[in-house]
């Protein structure tokens, strides 16, 4: 069937390459064909339905951008049919011009309160039928707009989503296996970042079957940036990075150099940070930290030491040197690493969690194994702010020491 | 948890009332209002911590941030009376080296550093 000829003057025209179209619902034959042959006279394209099923069936199927609508049918009346389309997710932004036979302001009334966009009086001139129904495409095409717009705004965060989880699989990649990071020395660990991506990151760096290197870092802000900025630092923490670039495995030179490679961002972004370093043999813990309060030692015999100097976090002042204290690992002995998310989780009344209940929670699971101390003390955090998702990053690394 | 920041000039300086936690959150608000303060020519800017509860490794930055641009310009900040919690916080991440803390505005004004 060829194209309907379109007059070249009509607004409809001018508005769009495609003629706009109406739905016409009406159960009076005579009153439903004259209406539909003036609006094809305007320009559009109009289809027809008798009653209002057949009508939203016609709206769903044909998304027209306009329907005029009857007040008084047999079965479903105009009212009713706008209820049950502003009661649809698919169809409640369509535009709906109610048609009635008088005018009363309370009937007017109803008719809106009822989800009716306009009115129109069958007996409308034609210049006001015209006039009403541009109104309506006017409105419809601004919010066809709109929800396109939506739409693409979805489409785009989905994607955005997708790219943000596989980086997420990136970072989670940098993480050490669990288990035996060298013969006699267990890791288990937690990472619960707060967005898809944290800027927490931990790691065992090995040198040799006897001497580690351990350390967890902590990049202030959430999102992109600081996972970026911590992936950098660990690269410059890996072993042969550290030989080469530092020439020494004591945790303060470390600390010194990683220091003047990371200043403080425009932002007033920067890293916490605790490095260690572990000798087998002679069991002595040599460690160094940056503004970083999370870690300590639970002792085989139930005393908790904390392994904290006071100390500049990374950037603050490029000429800082940082150096390291030391303390002994027995066999049995515990080290946990861990990012101030956990325990600066908040109570709903905004009371931190801290480190005095983080211990006790640590010192009444004893000598539970560390696969199980870990997700218990995350657990009794959760309970502390009654909610699943912590505010800010969450990682804690356990290393316990077998021989 | 929000903050509120009220302004009050003191001979050669500003002090910042601050109410609420210096966190992520509320880094925009912070930064915003100290660097239109710095803008004016301010050299010593001293933060009155008293109504701070807490302090995240994002308010930290933004201290040492603060503390930084000040100097370019010849200023210089201090912090007055943090609350313990918040004072244990400073003290951990070394920040009395950099912005020193007083207890009181008389000394905070003349200079005098205390011990932190």
């Amino acid at each position: 069937m060829p194209p309907t000829p379109i007059p070249s003057h009509t607004q409809a025209e001018a508005d769009h390459a495609i003629p706009q179209t109406v739905l016409v619902v009406d159960d009076e034959p005579v009153v439903r064909l004259s209406l539909s042959a003036r609006l094809k006279r305007l320009g559009y394209h109009v289809i027809e339905a008798s009653d209002g099923r057949v009508g939203l069936d016609l709206l769903r199927r044909e998304r027209p951008d306009l329907t005029i609508l009857d007040w008084m049918m047999p079965g479903m009346d105009g009212p009713t049919f706008c209820e049950q389309v502003r009661q649809d997710p698919e169809l409640q932004s369509s535009q709906i011009i109610l048609m009635t036979g008088h005018d009363q302001p309370d009937q007017i009334a109803e008719g809106l309160a009822r989800g009716a966009d306009d009115f129109l009086s069958k007996s409308a001139s034609k210049q006001e039928i015209t006039a009403r129904v541009q109104a309506g495409m006017r409105t419809a095409k601004l919010l066809r707009t709109l929800e396109q717009a939506r739409d693409e705004i979805q489409r785009k965060q989905e994607a955005l989503e997708r790219e943000l989880q596989s980086a997420a699989e990136y970072v989670e990649s940098l993480l050490p296996l669990q288990g035996h990071v060298l013969p006699g020395v267990r890791v288990v660990h937690a990472y619960r970042p707060s967005l898809a991506l944290g800027g927490d990151l931990f790691n065992v760096v090995p040198w040799g079957d006897r001497l580690m290197g351990l350390y967890l870092l902590d990049a202030s802000g959430h999102g992109v940036s600081p996972a970026l900025r911590s992936a950098s630092l660990s690269t410059f923490l890996r072993g042969d990075s550290l030989l080469h670039q530092v020439g020494s495995n004591d945790p303060g030179v470390i600390l010194t150099e990683a220091n003047k490679r990371f200043p403080l961002t425009e932002d007033g972004n920067y890293f916490t940070i605790i490095f260690a370093r572990l000798d087998l043999d002679s069991h002595r813990l040599s460690y160094a930290t940056a503004g970083h309060g999370g870690a300590f030692i639970h002792r085989q015999s139930g005393t908790i030491t904390r392994l904290t100097q006071p100390g500049l976090p990374l950037g603050f002042d490029i000429t800082n040197i940082y150096s390291a204290a030391e303390t002994i690992i027995e066999p049995g002995d515990r080290l946990f690493f861990l990012s101030d998310g956990l325990y600066e989780a908040p109570s709903p009344t905004g009371e931190r969690w801290g480190q005095d209940r983080l211990e006790e929670a640590v010192h009444r699971l004893g000598q539970a194994p560390l696969e199980d101390v870990i997700p218990a003390v995350i657990a009794e955090a959760i309970r502390w702010q009654e909610q699943d998702l912590f505010p800010d990053d969450v990682a804690v690394m356990g290393l316990e020491v077998d021989v | 948890m929000s903050m509120q920041l009220k302004e009050r000039p003191v001979p050669n300086g500003v002090i910042l009332e601050m109410t609420g936690d210096l966190t992520y959150a509320n880094r925009e608000h912070f930064k915003t209002a100290v660097e239109a303060i710095r803008q004016k020519g301010c050299r010593h800017l001293i933060l009155n911590m008293a109504g701070v509860r807490f302090v995240d490794s994002s308010g930290l930055g933004l201290l040492a941030l603060v503390s930084q641009n000040f100097k370019l310009n010849q200023g210089k900040v201090s912090m007055l009376k943090p609350q313990s919690y918040v004072r244990e916080i400073m003290s951990l991440a070394n920040i009395p080296k950099l912005i020193p803390v007083y207890d009181n505005e008389q000394d905070a004004l003349a200079g005098h550093q205390q011990a932190a």
